[in-house]
């Protein structure tokens, strides 16, 4: 295996608060890596940073053998890298069906062809298919439950054949039923392909579907492995529960 | 297009064009002159204030850069013909767009507040480029612009229809933008930039195309006004009023939408001329005006238009659940915090029947 996405070194400070710190990890092709930590342990920030969202201090970004620093994240995202966000960032004035095709390729001929072109039209309904969202198409995204729009986001991001997603926190504030049909979805597309990263703070969900687990404390990794072993290591333990 | 939009735009250029050949007086020409200079500006504002989201409050700085292109363009130059200046507007829209594109892309890296105080600031510093340019633009002196040989029972026609085909070409750009990716590029700009970036959308690109066609607009239609009225002055030519204007018919119409900033520039432009003919002495029309504006505030909070789309939307929707087709399988939405503020959004069972 090799890893489709490398940090080395990124550090990120924010006054005196040192968010990210030197860190260093990887995710191999074809997993769904899961990144946990404590709350204030960079994650957010680690996933700022590789999407092109936050101009790192120090430290690079490899993404597919490239060195992808600072890159713009509309271009990260054209290259097949994309993510979402913890608070469902979706377009509440767009229905359903332009939230996905707002999210399918800028080309500039593209830009000056319909609003929802036919390539577009054909791919939003595969992905409205197979998210059961058929039925609110037309709805406004402030419609739709909070949960649905977490699956809209997720939607979205497909819309681009991406290589890397990378969701942040995609189960929180989500009904039980909904982080199943999450958690479905999520391995559909690692079978289909697509190599995943999660910060997750559901550990059931991260237990079940995440190897490897990386564990994020004080801006840096403190561990990384199989999941049955995070629950046992003491530097783990120590960061959740230490003094 | 949809066959009703189709026939409404149609009827609405059918009366446009007709008008002036029903004997109107030269007041009511005038005055229409002056509305069409209005929408168009408004609806071109709209590329940029409503589809974007992007606050312009520079725009009356390019009405001055088009008025001044054009009197440097006939400066000591004798007209082969008096429709010579309006085949140059072309030029002068493609000399303001050139301008506006740097300008857009420094400025539109600020955003929202910060990007009106920007371009406001932009208008001033135009207004005293105009004043102290005296090489260039005579100062306070003022600069004068070729006599139309316009016979004067017919006088105000060239310039009526030159701005009726200038609001067809907007609005025409308009209703393009809006069933084009670029649109709903734009909306996205205007929802959540930083979203908008993260999955591919090219901001920049599509907002700095906005600003530019935009701002190249409203300068032919300063070139218009400076060639009607023959002689400008700096204060009249850059002039914030402007901006404020076009900005409030947008609001009040209603942005982002076709028809919105016609519709907002009919009811002031002609609403302030009226209530000045009827009131003009005692100058209450002035209060009479602001009142016009907050009672449609009040009562239309988001503009004419996307209020009226709004209700109508919740009464189709209210309908189709009486019909027993409830469209959503889920509860009402639980919090709807992703909303603009001050966006109120049509919710499941709202509406009134």
């Amino acid at each position: 295996m090799t890893a489709l996405l490398a940090v080395d070194g990124l550090s990120k400070r924010f006054g005196g608060v040192r968010a990210v710190d030197g860190c260093s990890m990887s995710v191999e092709s074809g997993t769904v890596t899961g990144l946990i930590g404590p709350n204030g342990s960079g994650k957010t920030t680690l996933f700022n940073i590789i999407t092109g969202y936050v101009r790192a201090d120090e430290g690079r970004v490899h993404f597919a053998g490239r060195d992808v620093t600072g890159r713009d994240a509309g271009k990260l995202y054209r290259q097949g890298l994309s993510r979402t966000f913890q608070q469902a960032r979706v377009f509440p004035q767009m229905t359903v069906l332009e939230n996905l095709a707002v999210a399918g390729g800028y080309s500039w001929p593209q830009m000056f062809s319909p609003r929802i072109g036919r390539a577009d039209r054909e791919r939003a309904a595969v992905l409205l298919e197979e998210f059961t969202l058929v039925k609110v198409a037309d709805l406004l995204a402030a419609e739709l439950s909070y949960g649905q729009r977490k699956l809209l986001e997720f939607a979205a991001v497909l819309m681009s054949s991406p290589r890397l997603v990378m969701l942040d926190e995609p189960t929180a504030g989500v009904n039980p039923v909904l982080i199943d049909t999450m958690e479905r979805h999520i391995r559909d597309r690692q079978a289909a392909g697509i190599t995943f990263l999660v910060v997750e703070h559901d550990m059931g969900f991260v237990m079940r579907l995440c190897d490897p687990v990386v564990v994020l404390d004080a801006g840096r990794p403190i561990f990384s492995g199989a999941p049955a072993q995070v629950q046992t290591n003491p530097a783990v333990l120590d960061a959740y529960l230490g003094a | 297009m949809s066959f009703a939009g189709v026939l409404r735009g149609g009827g609405f250029f059918a009366v446009l064009v007709l008008a002036p050949l029903m004997g109107l007086e030269h007041w009511v020409l005038n005055m229409a002159i002056f509305t069409l200079m209005f929408a168009t500006m408004a609806g071109a504002w709209n590329l940029v204030g409503g589809f974007a989201g992007y606050p312009s409050l520079g725009h009356a700085a390019f009405f001055g850069i088009g008025a001044y292109t054009l009197a440097l363009i006939e400066k000591g130059h004798q007209l082969s013909t008096g429709y010579e200046p309006f085949l140059l507007l072309p030029v002068v829209g493609v000399v303001a767009a050139l301008i506006g594109l740097p300008i857009a892309a420094i400025s539109m890296r600020t955003r929202a507040d910060v990007f009106a105080i920007v371009t406001i600031t932009l208008l001033f510093v135009t207004q005293t480029l105009a004043f102290n340019l005296h090489d260039l633009t005579n100062g306070a002196q003022g600069l004068a612009l070729p006599i139309p040989p316009f016979p004067a029972a017919t006088f105000e026609r060239p310039y009526y229809f030159v701005m009726v085909a200038l609001l067809a070409v907007t609005m025409g750009l308009t209703w393009g933008v809006m069933r084009s990716k670029v649109g709903l590029s734009l909306v996205s700009v205007r929802a959540d930039e930083d979203k908008a970036r993260g999955i591919g959308v090219r901001v920049t690109g599509v907002k700095i195309l906005a600003f530019s066609v935009s701002v190249g607009i409203v300068a032919m239609v300063g070139a218009v006004w400076a060639y009607y009225e023959s002689f400008i002055y700096p204060q009249f030519a850059v002039d914030p009023l402007i901006t404020i204007a076009i900005v409030l018919m947008t609001f009040l119409g209603g942005r982002a939408t076709l028809w919105g900033p016609v519709l907002g520039a009919l009811i002031l432009e002609s609403g302030q001329q009226y209530l000045a003919y009827r009131l003009g002495a005692s100058q209450f029309y002035l209060i009479a005006y602001a009142l016009v504006f907050l009672l449609i505030m009040l009562l239309l909070p988001r503009g004419i238009l996307p209020t009226l789309e709004d209700r109508l939307r919740r009464r189709r929707r209210a309908r189709a659940i009486d019909a027993g087709g409830e469209p959503t399988q889920g509860p009402a939405p639980a919090g709807l915090g992703n909303a603009p503020a001050g966006q109120s959004v049509a919710l499941p069972g709202g509406g009134r029947p």
